[in-house]
């Protein structure tokens, strides 16, 4: 719910995103802390994919890269068997707990599609309030309005077979990495 | 219950009475649906209606997004050519191709060129009803081109060849079992396919090999931006991702009503599509994709790696003709978001393959089936009683009722007059036009001239309904069950019975109002109009009676339009003159009311009559409210609970009309603040819903439907006892009555007894 307004964003973003299914994760927005999380989530995998990044300081997401097991340049095979997909996150929607992942750079459509955990890296000055905020021109630089973009909201899910399962064709987990 | 039973051989296969040209394929299917079906069908829809309450509630503006969505899609259709031509210079510069179909045939002839080009062996498909539409999938596979659904709802009816029974989740009639009986059979295997995670596990397997090696991904779209040529695509699994964006070509294939002006007016589209439709803030994945995307395509090892293609299908099959049909361009707003299926008491219990065509099922779909294939084809809107629950939840406020009334005239001009139309036609007054149809809805169209009668011979009339020989000839000719209880006609009308009392007391007071003797309440209940003077007149209103003239409710239920406007013109030349006196109107019945603050506004030509009718017609509970509010007097002052003549407890089922037009709230509130304890069901409908419960052919859907009712009131008795039946309609009331065989009050019998002096 968004309705007090005394709750910031970041706040309120935590609880949809957690009543979305997807895991949250508070880190300080530094190489070693975001390194030593992404090390943690990611321990025993055995391939990991890492996205080029657009947004965030090079080194924040370039100390992805020195993870064990981390695939330099993957061929199409080695995406479609993946364990682990680390992209960066265009925004953040407070009021459905979503990410907002633009597509475009290297490896970020398949990386936030293909693998079983999908880690994502949201700096949290990038929530907006509202999904639609990101179709208005003033906000992060209007890139809303002229990128390829998916609204990710929780892990892929059905009903289709019965009760509902998470993890179907996309991500069976959604990982957010809140960078503060 | 029946969900893991097999389809039964008696009542066909689905594919058998998809096409409800034919009233006996309905009648096939609804059976099937009932033994089959409908637990399951009825579990998931009302589940998602719920989740749909929650969601839109949570949004702080729904009425203002509503609002803005109608008008982006009022806008899109009216410049659609315009529009169209500026989305293919879009796609072309960016290197894509766009194509406008004409038809079915045109749109599959396309598509198989794009296959034939590229050699394709395998198309990946994402969920498109449109592609469902056209018979994509039977074009390519007769092309030898195999064709993978690769939603899992797609699946299962590839697997069980059938088609969609719901638009936005077209497996919903399935459940966990009969899936699992399903994929035993057709694949032969031995793994565990028990739950809903191993039923998952092996369909995406299967399926994560189809993608990889797929030629060619086809999707559908939610809306198309003509300034960018943006996609916009809602799921939840990943399949349309993945279908747009591992393939080398994609094509996609949508209505061209799907266009809008701008990417910009997709905004409000995001939130209302997720929270009408399965009652979520945003499904799992909602893109907005201008393609062909910049990532290479994939390319599995022995593939060659090729440049990506993409194809925009826009299909007209129709939609252009509907555009300039007034009735059927309503249906060209729809953002199929199925909230008119989930909120339909009738669907919850049959579902899309009864209440549905070969395509399209629900509110909406009899719109859809007679636009894009034939007016016959949308037998099955005949469903939709016109209880108006969709109303309010439709996110671009079509009134789908409407759209079905309207069909239904055109449908009882195509089936033309039966034995004895012409003999109901000229002793009712059906207007000209509507006597030439079928003889039982000329019947239930005239219900007041039916009802004028059985009063007047009403000792002798209500004996004959009890006969089982009158029964017979009525079920022959009209279509009346045997099994349904006729509604007593009383001995002495409302009107009648109101010259009698002394209504001197009346005079010289500040509020002045007549209470609308509708034809339900004169002739069948005429005691609730006497509580309701009695209760205004100690209140200090001076109220009289009008005379009972039909409102036009029965006839436009019928689909007897002619009919309904002449009845609404002689209703508001009587309303008017009561106005001009300075007196608000009070109506009773419910659906009648209806009429007046809801449907009149296409009936009365004159749109400011219908203003003046809206401000100044009342639900009596809601003018009583309203009442005290103004002479600043607590509820308890006037009404004692302890003279209640039902004790305190009670269940009250308010009616579906009377939801619509928000006149349900005032009465439980009242209630609870005179201190009754009171239980209210949750259902949309009761299932009575006028004439449609006593048709035989639809006597046994409208008792499942009611069954919903019953067991709420069972549920509310169950700590603490029975409660007292307090009920606002009349169909609700005889629907009570039968299901429980006890007394079923108004609610203004029940405040009658309770004032003070």
């Amino acid at each position: 719910m968004a309705a007090n307004p005394s709750r910031s964003l970041t706040d309120i973003f935590l609880t949809n995103a957690r009543d979305a299914a997807a895991t949250v994760e508070r880190v300080t927005a530094s190489s070693a802390a975001v390194f030593k999380a992404l090390e943690m989530t990611t321990k025993g995998v055995r391939s990991i994919v890492v996205a080029t990044g657009e947004w965030l300081p090079p080194e924040i997401l370039s100390v992805a890269r020195d993870l064990p097991n981390v695939i330099a340049s993957p061929s199409d095979e080695q995406l479609a068997r993946a364990d682990v997909g680390i992209t960066e996150a265009f925004a953040g929607v407070a009021s459905s707990g979503s990410i907002c992942v633009a597509l475009g750079a290297p490896l970020t459509a398949a990386a936030s599609l293909l693998m079983p955990l999908h880690i994502v890296l949201l700096a949290a000055r990038r929530i907006v309030a509202r999904p639609r905020d990101l179709f208005d021109g003033k906000c992060l630089g209007g890139e809303g309005l002229q990128r390829n973009l998916v609204f990710i909201t929780g892990p892929s899910a059905t009903a289709d077979m019965g009760p509902l399962v998470r993890g179907v064709h996309g991500p069976h987990r959604l990982h957010i990495l809140l960078l503060e | 219950m029946a969900s893991s039973k097999s389809q039964s051989a008696q009542s066909g296969s689905p594919r058998e009475v998809a096409n409800k040209s034919d009233q006996g394929n309905l009648l096939r299917a609804i059976r099937m649906a009932l033994e089959v079906q409908s637990a399951t069908i009825r579990f998931n829809t009302q589940d998602h209606n719920r989740g749909r309450y929650s969601a839109t509630e949570a949004l702080p503006d729904y009425d203002a997004l509503k609002d803005r969505a109608r008008k982006t899609k009022e806008q899109a259709i009216a410049h659609l050519p315009d529009l169209a031509r500026e989305l293919e210079a879009v796609v072309r510069g960016r290197g894509g191709h766009l194509f406008v179909a004409a038809n079915a045939e045109d749109a599959c002839r396309y598509i198989l060129g794009v296959c034939e080009e590229h050699a394709a062996k395998l198309v990946v498909k994402g969920k498109s009803i449109t592609s469902e539409e056209i018979r994509l999938n039977h074009a390519l596979e007769a092309a030898g081109i195999e064709v993978a659904e690769s939603d899992l709802a797609e699946f299962i009816l590839q697997i069980a060849d059938e088609q969609p029974s719901h638009i936005v989740a077209p497996a919903i009639h399935y459940s966990r079992e009969r899936i699992t009986a399903l994929f035993k059979r057709k694949f032969q295997t031995d793994l565990p396919l028990d739950t809903g995670e191993e039923l998952t596990k092996f369909a995406r397997q299967r399926l994560r090999e189809k993608f990889l090696r797929a030629d060619i991904g086809v999707t559908g779209a939610n809306l198309i931006a003509a300034d960018t040529g943006t996609l916009m695509l809602v799921e939840s699994e990943g399949n349309i991702r993945m279908s747009s964006f591992l393939p080398p070509v994609h094509i996609a294939i949508a209505g061209v009503e799907k266009i809008i002006a701008a990417r910009r007016d997709m905004a409000p589209f995001l939130e209302l599509l997720a929270a009408s439709g399965t009652g979520q803030k945003l499904t799992s994945y909602t893109s907005f994709l201008n393609p062909p995307l910049d990532d290479p395509p994939f390319a599995m090892p022995g593939k060659p790696r090729k440049t990506r293609e993409f194809h925009l299908v826009l299909i007209d099959n129709g939609r252009l003709r509907m555009r300039e049909d007034p009735v059927l361009r309503e249906a060209l707003y729809c953002i199929r978001c199925s909230a008119c299926l989930n909120a339909c008491a009738n669907f919850q219990a049959v579902g899309g393959h009864a209440f549905g065509g070969e395509t399209y099922s629900g509110g909406m779909g009899g719109a859809w089936e007679a636009g894009t294939a034939k007016l016959e084809n949308a037998r099955f809107s005949e469903l939709c009683t016109g209880c108006s629950r969709c109303v309010t939840a439709c996110p671009v406020l079509i009134d789908i009722p409407w759209l079905n009334e309207n069909l239904r005239e055109r449908l009882n001009h195509t089936d033309g007059p039966s034995a004895i139309s012409g003999f109901l036609g000229a002793i009712s007054s059906a207007a000209e036009k509507d006597t030439h149809i079928p003889a039982a809805k000329i019947f239930f169209g005239n219900f007041h001239f039916f009802a004028k009668w059985g009063v007047r011979l009403a000792p002798f009339s209500n004996a004959m309904a009890g006969k089982k020989f009158a029964r017979i000839i009525m079920e022959r000719s009209l279509g009346i069950d045997r099994r349904r209880a006729l509604p007593a006609f009383s001995r002495r009308t409302l009107v009648q019975a109101a010259r009698e009392l002394d209504s001197r007391a009346g005079q010289q007071r500040e509020k002045k109002a007549v209470l609308f003797a509708d034809v339900y309440t004169n002739y069948g209940l005429p005691e609730r109009g006497l509580a309701a003077l009695h209760t205004l007149r100690a209140l200090s209103v001076d109220v009289v009676v009008s005379e009972s003239i039909p409102e036009g409710r029965a006839a436009l239920s019928q689909g007897m339009i002619a009919t309904a406007k002449k009845q609404a013109g002689r209703s508001v030349k009587a309303l008017e003159s009561y106005l001009t006196a300075g007196r608000d109107i009070i109506v009773i019945e419910p659906s009648a009311l209806a009429m007046f603050r809801r449907d009149y506004r296409h009936l009365l030509d004159d749109k400011d009559q219908f203003e003046r009718l809206l401000m100044r017609t009342f639900e009596p509970v809601e003018y009583i409210v309203r009442l005290l509010e103004k002479s600043g007097r607590r509820a308890m002052e006037v009404f004692d609970v302890r003279r209640s003549p039902v004790g305190s407890r009670i269940f009250f089922h308010s009616h579906c009309q009377q939801k619509t037009i928000g006149c349900a709230a005032p009465t439980e509130v009242l209630l609870r603040e005179i201190g009754f304890d009171v239980a209210t069901s949750s259902v949309e409908c009761c299932g009575m819903a006028g004439s449609f419960g006593y048709k035989k052919d639809y006597y046994d859907l409208s008792m499942a439907v009611g069954a919903d009712l019953l067991q709420q009131v069972a549920a509310a008795e169950k700590d603490g006892g029975p409660r007292a039946l307090i009920a606002s309609g009349t169909s609700c009331t005889e629907q009570l009555h039968s299901g429980l065989k006890r007394p079923v009050q108004h609610p203004l019998e029940l405040l009658a007894a309770l004032l003070k002096t």
